[in-house]
């Protein structure tokens, strides 16, 4: 079947009442999930993969869980400009521009800004995705398992190699993931490892519990300890006036948002960059070519838009190595990777050839999700604001509940919940050592298909290791991931240092606005 | 109480001693199969993880005390404890989900932690009541997962 053909099969089956339900449900909860600051769009998903166990078709629940993702990308922006807190960290840039001009009573203006750049980054990443996923796949059909598994190899080591700041201690997490995904039946031989003789280790690790714990739990722990420790007080919100988005100043960021949304898309597209880092730079570009650089930081529409476009891109272009070489971007998509996997999905380019039209409603609905965000974000920005409100005391256990009934939901076994509360304490443990518990999780998700690939690779040449070095291909992705980690590295020191220069100028500039309202409102009162 | 923790120096040692342990283990824990199928040793993948981990364990460790490169973090009791706390208190929901079931755990250990948080109005602990209970049905009817009810059904 063509690739045309598939698309149309994929166009019938996306326009779903099924699919179009999960898209508006995934989204909404994602923008509620991205606008409380401290929890993350990762979060969202986690929640939502219990869920998706109930839905049949794998596509839906993918669909369900990448809206949540488009959705998050957007929530984070309404704190941000609301708050001054950013709802995630992709939202950092965000409130650069998006607070001073909420200050001055335009956050109408200010989140108009962020939903349109959204909404036209999240599509032009889809549509990228759209064209460039069959193409990719073409290039690497020829793949057999051993290049699979240095495909692997690869993904671990960009993401250990770019998340937390140590990379001996990003390996050690990403080591210590595979090894516990070890833990249990080995699939091959049937010969039980590490189980310690205890009936809980003896069928493994799941995935879900552990993700819950690594992430949901840590995350609301954190959270908590933050309410408690502030005493339950919540940040003054600033309310959503109705001056919205004019045609003109639409027009006039236009600009910005198409150039952050192409580097953007370039950037995410690359594993292991992400949208945090996606964000500064094309903040940092759209100032170097606006004709009022001397606006940015004081509430510039050209500086939400460039901040909100390159977040929402990444979302599409992050999809293009997960979805045609089985990488994961960074530690969302590696949760998605999770979920392809959790739905018996193995992503990568047979998945062209053998699901080819699955393949295609995901990215389909990939696409809906972003046009569809633009009405639900009209709809339901102010809802959602309000619920930055509500006190975390109603959340959290709300969410704790949730997260311990997902984890036993995911084998119906009692011993997922003992999972759980054992990898919390081990999560916490590794927070204590600054060790980023990202690649571990990474490593978990990974493990099954590198032994897979691993196990196929060695019988298929007689357990000759060094073919993983003998076969050009995989030498070549093997070189390559020395050369990307070490290029990625030196990058991402330079684009931290970058950031760190420009959070301090434009905190500077957000102090001056401070001092000259309080000015302002002193004259007044005298 | 505060105390400085050399993170670097730390996780060298915690993270070392625990794969040089788990080497020590492997023959123990992971039996080799009586008859060869043609598949590699189900040894080889979690020994070359615990290797690396050892191997760079050595690295952290060399890091911290012959180059003197440290990530140093403050712990300080205080700001942690409640951290600690609500931790201690979600392995008690665990074990009392196991004993009593998903409702009364999720009623008791809910109560605690909103006491701790300083929650006085009793609406909250009401919701929380009511949310537990949803909760349990939405997973019965609509994900057809029996939550634990423990010793009570």
């Amino acid at each position: 079947m063509g690739d045309l053909q598939m698309i149309l099969q994929a166009t019938g089956q996306v326009f779903t009442p099924t699919n179009m339900l999960m898209i508006l449900v995934g989204l909404v909860i994602g923008m509620i999930v991205g606008c409380i600051p401290g929890l993350s769009v990762m979060l969202g998903i986690i929640l939502m993969l219990p869920i998706t166990y109930t839905i049949e078709d794998p596509a839906t629940a993918i669909i369900l869980l990448l809206a949540v993702y488009v959705g998050g990308m957007y929530g984070g922006s309404i704190s941000a400009i609301t708050l001054n807190t950013p709802g995630t960290n992709s939202a950092i840039a965000t409130t650069f521009d998006g607070y001073p001009l909420a200050r001055k009573g335009k956050v109408k203006k200010a989140l108009d800004t962020s939903l349109f750049s959204s909404v036209f980054g999240g599509l032009f990443s889809a549509v990228l995705l759209l064209v460039c996923a069959s193409f990719i796949t073409k290039l690497v059909a020829n793949f057999t398992s051993v290049e699979y598994f240095s495909m692997g190899i690869l993904g671990i080591s960009l993401i250990a190699g770019v998340s937390g700041n140590s990379l001996p201690k990003s390996i050690i997490s990403g080591m210590l993931g595979l090894f516990m995904a070890c833990i249990g039946m080995d699939a091959v031989t049937g010969v039980t490892r590490f189980s310690l003789g205890t009936s809980t280790l003896k069928y493994g690790i799941d995935l879900l519990p552990a993700c819950i714990a690594l992430i949901a739990l840590t995350q609301v722990v954190q959270k908590l300890r933050d309410f408690k420790l502030s005493g339950g007080k919540l940040d003054d919100a600033n309310k959503i006036d109705r001056e919205g988005l004019t045609r003109t100043e639409r027009k006039g960021i236009i600009p910005a948002v198409l150039r952050s949304s192409a580097v953007a898309s370039i950037l995410g597209a690359m594993p292991g960059v992400g949208g945090g880092v996606a964000q500064f730079l094309c903040y940092s570009e759209a100032r170097r070519t606006s004709k009022h650089p001397e606006n940015f930081g004081k509430g510039s529409l050209e500086g939400i838009a460039a901040a909100e476009s390159s977040n929402n891109a990444v979302v599409g272009s992050a999809m293009i190595p997960l979805l045609t070489l089985g990488i994961p971007g960074d530690g969302v998509t590696a949760l998605l990777l999770g979920a392809f996997v959790l739905h018996g999905i193995t992503p990568g380019p047979t998945m062209f050839t053998k699901q080819g039209v699955m393949a295609y409603t995901i990215i389909l609905g990939c696409l809906i999700a972003n046009i569809l965000l633009f009405p639900i974000g009209l709809g339901m920005t102010r809802t959602v604001a309000k619920i930055v409100q509500v006190r975390y005391t109603y959340l959290a256990p709300l969410i704790i509940m949730f997260c311990f009934a997902g984890s036993f939901a995911a084998t119906g076994n009692t011993k997922e919940l003992v999972i759980c509360a054992a990898i919390l304490i081990f999560s916490y443990l590794l927070t204590i050592l600054d060790i980023d518990n990202t690649p571990l999780m990474l490593g978990m998700i990974l493990e099954s298909i590198m032994e897979k690939n691993f196990v196929t690779a060695s019988m298929a040449y007689d357990r000759d290791y060094t073919i993983f070095f003998r076969r050009p291909i995989s030498l070549v992705i093997l070189g390559l991931t020395i050369l990307l980690l070490v290029s990625l590295m030196k990058m991402n020191k330079k684009i931290e240092a970058l950031n760190q220069a420009n959070i301090e100028a434009i905190e500077a500039e957000h102090e001056k606005l401070d001092q000259a309202e309080n000015v302002d409102s002193m004259e007044m009162g005298a | 109480m505060k105390f400085k923790i050399k993170t670097n120096l730390w996780s060298g040692i915690i993270m070392g001693g625990l794969s040089l342990i788990l080497l020590l283990l492997m023959p123990y824990q992971v039996r080799v199969p009586a008859f060869d199928s043609g598949a590699p040793s189900p040894r080889i993948i979690p020994g070359i993880c615990l290797v690396i981990m050892l191997i760079f364990s050595i690295v952290l460790i060399i890091q911290s005390l012959v180059l003197k490169k440290e990530k140093i973090v403050e712990f300080d009791w205080q700001k942690e404890k409640p951290a600690i706390l609500l931790i201690g208190l979600l392995c008690l929901y665990v074990a009392l989900i196991l004993l009593i079931g998903f409702i009364p755990a999720s009623a008791v250990t809910f109560a605690l932690i909103l006491a701790y948080c300083g929650e006085r109005k009793p609406f909250i602990y009401i919701f929380i009541l009511a949310a537990s209970i949803g909760i349990y049905f939405l997973f019965m009817k609509v994900f057809n997962v029996s939550l634990p009810t423990g010793i009570f059904f």
